[in-house]
């Protein structure tokens, strides 16, 4: 027992003792599990999933023919390029005008911040609810002003930019006052100095502030895009993808193909599978185009 | 002159505030209407138009809920998940920042680049082989199941070994002439010292766990294994006319939340600024 003890004290060997139980669950629940989707993507397996059938790159094939893959896939990009540019710039400049440590500005922070406590069930009721048009409090206040009543969560065309904006509704408080932090670290000297040039706010915006949270808009720009592009749960306690598929995201169609009567776990897989390379693509681009702005 | 420039300065201020508050209402109205909405008379809800302010109040929507669905065996599911994977998280995550801000060993480069390609694998993109590996082990509808996939997350390992690094190496150095094991290190010198960066870590992880949707989809089947916001987002999905029942069921799952976030404010900032964001 002691020779045991005295050989694992040693501060080279515990460093493993340190690390395993971390790496373990890492390798056997994350690492291990993008292998094995990257083999079902090859198989056919039924729901019963016991057998599994090689059938090489016809999941692939398949869901490049899926109508509903490749809309989910137009939903996925709709949602993506409004939520995007909204969370990343439309958040900076709300950040700019609240980061004075001031009292209005701590309350207005702790509102905007109040999302990121609620979970999606209960912003997907609160939305609904609020939005519905036998009980809901907006359509009421619309129609009051004498517009027509607006099935606002079941009207194909518009309910996607409902749940975008409940989605952006949900975290833009957090990008806001992540920016914020970034903010309050840029010297004041610097805007001291602009002041004695006579650069108003606006101008001290665009020159000062931006190009001083640079990296922290590159982070958020990264977390928010691979954020959107697997969007799920505020559209499954909205929509869940409906009317007539218009809401259907990515995430949300391979949710419904492994998880239900229809049960194809090796296709799903497939299209995970495509999704990720969709990610890795944007995400590498990104960081490359952040290199290289970073190092000029 | 100066006078013109502070005019020019209250003209610009006014609309900045308004937008603010615009923002602030838009935040707010749906957050407090809910709550309202939670006290008022299933009559009140459904009358035309509907009310903001509850016009009588009860409290029957909340033994309604009850009698519905088990909600106070949701909230224990929900704190058992929550508390079970938290507990966890701290010690296996704490661990591994402790490792990597504190020794140098052969295979750390390897063992760290392991742990930064998790953080490209978003749970939604393995979700079909982690049920599988899940239901494989037997853990499938089990707390197990639950808590322990979800223990280790590469975004608080950065953010304990950002924490260790700030300490100097020189009070590992003088505890181990004291003699005191390597484990004694850690646990008695080093974690007092990174109180703040662990009240981070509790906090994101209880608010995580607690709010989270799409893993107790995936790893529990039977009613008596839902947690909150897999029951309630069950329930509401079914039964969209049970209206105040689905009231006071959101507004139960929000309060244990809100305390945290009024004691803990200020972690909550800084972890969210420091480790990643979600959804």
């Amino acid at each position: 027992m002691k020779q045991i003890y005295r050989f694992w004290n040693n501060p080279k060997r515990s460093a493993w003792i340190f690390l395993a139980p971390s790496l373990v669950l890492l390798l056997m629940f994350s690492v291990i599990p993008m292998f094995i989707g990257l083999g079902l993507s090859l198989f056919d397996v039924p729901v019963t999933m016991d057998t599994a059938k090689f059938v090489g790159l016809q999941n692939f094939v398949q869901a490049f023919h899926d109508k509903r893959f490749l809309n989910s896939l137009r939903v996925t990009a709709v949602f993506t390029l409004i939520e995007v540019p909204i969370q990343t710039f439309g958040a900076m400049m709300i950040a700019a005008l609240i980061t004075k440590n001031n009292g209005v500005n701590k309350v207005l922070r702790g509102i905007y911040f109040l999302p990121v406590i609620c979970s999606a069930t209960a912003i997907g009721i609160m939305w609904k609810m609020i939005l519905h048009s036998n009980i809901g409090f907006i359509p009421a206040v619309l129609q009051s002003f004498g517009l027509g009543k607006i099935n606002f969560l079941n009207t194909p065309g518009l309910t996607i930019f409902v749940v975008t904006f409940i989605s952006i509704w949900r975290s833009f408080g957090i990008s806001a006052i992540v920016y914020v932090t970034a903010i309050q670290q840029v010297s004041p000297s610097l805007y001291e100095a602009a002041e004695m040039d006579g650069a108003g706010k606006i101008r001290q915006f665009f020159s000062i502030t931006a190009p001083s949270i640079r990296p922290t808009f590159w982070y958020i720009l990264m977390t928010r895009l691979a954020g959107s592009l697997q969007i799920f749960d505020i559209i499954y306690t909205t929509t869940n993808g409906g009317p007539n598929y218009t809401t259907e995201s990515t995430v949300t169609y391979i949710y419904n193909r492994a998880f239900s009567t229809t049960s194809s776990m090796g296709y799903a897989s497939a299209m995970s599978v495509i999704l990720f390379l969709i990610i890795m693509v944007v995400t590498v681009l990104l960081y490359r185009r952040m290199n290289k702005e970073e190092s000029s | 002159m100066k006078k013109g420039s502070t005019a020019k300065k209250v003209a610009g201020t006014i609309p900045v505030m308004v937008l603010l508050i615009v923002l602030a209402l838009l935040v707010l109205v749906p957050v407090v209407w809910m709550v309202c909405s939670a006290f008022k008379t299933e009559r009140e809800i459904i009358s035309w138009p509907p009310t903001f302010f509850p016009k009588s109040f009860t409290l029957s929507n909340f033994t309604d809920v009850q009698k519905r669905i088990d909600i106070l065996r949701y909230m224990l599911n929900s704190a058992i998940y929550a508390g079970g994977t938290t507990c966890l998280a701290v010690i296996v995550n704490s661990m591994a920042g402790y490792a990597y801000a504190f020794y140098n060993f052969k295979g750390k480069t390897g063992a760290f680049l392991i742990t930064l390609a998790t953080m490209m694998v978003p749970i939604q993109v393995i979700m079909v082989p982690l049920f599988l590996i899940v239901f494989k082990m037997h853990m499938y509808d089990t707390y197990f199941g639950l808590i322990i996939p979800r223990v280790a997350v590469a975004g608080s390992i950065f953010l304990m070994r950002s924490a260790f690094s700030g300490i100097p190496h020189e009070l590992a150095e003088a505890a181990r002439i004291d003699g005191l094991s390597e484990w004694g290190i850690f646990w008695r010198i080093m974690i007092p010292q990174v109180k703040p960066a662990i009240i981070t870590l509790i906090i994101l992880s209880v608010n995580g766990s607690w709010n989270d949707l799409l893993w107790p989809m995936l790893i529990t089947s039977s009613t008596e294994m839902r947690t909150l916001a897999n029951g309630l987002a069950l329930f509401v999905g079914q039964n969209t006319i049970e209206y105040g029942a689905a009231f006071a069921g959101a507004f139960i799952s929000l309060i244990p939340m809100f305390v945290l976030y009024i004691f803990g404010q200020k972690y909550f900032v800084e972890g969210m600024a420091s480790s990643g964001l979600k959804g």
